[in-house]
């Protein structure tokens, strides 16, 4: 049985890793996107941008999650997720990579308004262009910044997929509560906890990895 | 002809007028000292100067050159940066790049200007100017295990590895703890001896009598006096100018 439940459970936590991983190749660059539509001059651009973050930010993931699966064929009468176990996985991707942008978004932003004024004024009497000095001066102190708040988030990723169960995403979780109705056992839900934490001590290590190396200068 | 020609330079910061209209003209060689109470728009010149602000009316000229003229459009950002490159600015809080090292800080901008060619030129020169401001056991330490005055000196070295026409100094030791102002006055002292074209806004005024040739008093966003350093500090004429000094010289 246990290696049945192993098995079963590992089988789930690919589809975890995949939605995770996916999320972040995605969300990583959108976010940085939306940060630089949220500071646009422009109210046109930025006043929609800062809407849509407030309404991610604002309410629950498993509420996006249930609107962006439902929404369409409720409200426009369109079957755009079809009735595959990948459609329902592409719209529980989407959702996230949404959400987690729009968070990141705001990391970014904090990090780009926290480099001090001096820096980029410093390259620009030295005649450097906009782009070299995004690259050479600011891009570094900006990744060493923002490696700490950005690594909570991607922790929380990994405990958030989760929640793509409501739209009946085979990941872990939902692999280990069909036990309870298949065999009458619950102990396999609680085995789930043993997958994630193995995975979030692992990215632990990597992200304390990264700070260490950014650590040379202050 | 003069290095430089600033003529009638105004700038306003929303609705309250920084600089009213200032006029001067400097040789090559000479150092300037520019001096006057917080919000007389010392700073604010300078930063015109080096186009960090842009001056709402004026012009500014270097070797003949019409460099800036407020009255014509705006140039492309390519076209300012090459401008920019005749002015060095030493700002008062160092503004080092921290994720390199201080011969890396120096480096960094001749290398991107060069394209990536004569790097070893480039690096012989940085160890040199850093040599110059005493700093040869320092070059391979970074901005945060530098000391206040030796960052200073760094950055220094920094801006005048782009052999800049016309070297700046924000109060280049006002960030500094008293004990460490010697060391950067000091360099700044060999820049003037070597007949470095400069413009210091200060606050030491022992210094800016000693080593200036030229002082200008601001005040109020004007230049209310101008004459040789000595002159200008130990007899000023303007009423004001007297009253600041005093006020520096017997205060805090």
């Amino acid at each position: 049985m246990f290696w049945t439940v192993t098995l079963s459970l590992l089988e789930g936590f690919l589809a975890t890793i995949k939605l995770f991983a996916l999320t972040l190749v995605f969300s990583l660059p959108l976010g940085l996107l939306i940060c630089f539509g949220s500071m646009n001059k422009l109210p046109l651009i930025r006043v929609p941008i800062r809407f849509l973050i407030w309404v991610v930010r604002g309410t629950p993931l498993m509420l996006q999650l249930l609107i962006i699966y439902y929404g369409p064929g409720i409200f426009l009468r369109l079957n755009v997720w079809g009735t595959s176990t990948s459609g329902r996985f592409m719209a529980a991707l989407i959702a996230f990579v949404i959400n987690y942008a729009c968070y990141f978004s705001e990391i970014y932003r904090g990090g780009i308004q926290s480099i001090p004024v001096g820096q980029y004024e410093a390259a620009q009497v030295l005649g450097m262009t906009r782009w070299q000095t995004f690259k050479k001066v600011i891009l570094l102190q900006l990744i060493k910044r923002i490696v700490p708040p950005i690594s909570n988030e991607v922790i929380t990723l990994v405990k958030d997929t989760s929640l793509a169960r409501v739209i009946a995403v085979y990941e872990i979780i939902w692999n280990g509560q069909a036990f309870i109705k298949s065999s009458g056992i619950i102990w396999p839900l609680f085995y789930t906890g043993a997958f994630y934490l193995l995975f979030s001590g692992l990215l632990t290590l990597l992200f304390r990895y990264i700070e260490k190396k950014l650590s040379y200068f202050r | 002809m003069p290095i430089l020609e600033v003529k009638d330079i105004k700038k306003k910061f929303d609705n309250s007028e920084i600089l009213k209209g200032i006029s001067f003209d400097m040789e090559e060689g000479q150092a300037i000292s520019i001096i006057g109470s917080s919000g007389s728009g010392k700073t604010t010149l300078l930063r015109c100067l080096n186009f960090l602000e842009r001056a709402d009316e004026g012009t500014i000229t270097v070797r003949g050159e019409k460099l800036f003229d407020a009255s014509l459009p705006m140039e492309s950002a390519d076209a300012l940066r090459e401008k920019r490159l005749h002015f060095g600015m030493v700002f008062q809080q160092f503004n080092l790049f921290p994720q390199y090292t201080a011969l890396e800080n120096v480096t960094l901008a001749p290398g991107l200007l060069s394209g990536g060619q004569d790097n070893d030129a480039i690096i012989k020169r940085g160890k040199e100017l850093l040599d110059q401001m005493g700093l040869s056991d320092r070059m391979d330490n970074y901005p945060h295990q530098l000391s206040g005055g030796q960052q200073q000196r760094v950055a220094i070295a920094r801006a005048l590895a782009l052999k800049p026409d016309i070297l700046c100094f924000d109060e280049p030791t006002s960030a500094l703890d008293p004990e460490l102002t010697g060391e950067v006055l000091r360099v700044i002292r060999e820049l003037a001896n070597k007949n470095t074209t400069m413009i210091i806004v200060t606050h030491e005024m022992a210094f800016a009598r000693d080593v200036a040739d030229e002082v200008i008093f601001m005040d109020g966003g004007v230049i209310l006096e101008k004459g040789p350093a000595k002159e200008v500090i130990n007899n000023p004429k303007e009423e004001r100018t007297r009253q600041f000094l005093s006020s520096v010289q017997s205060g805090s």
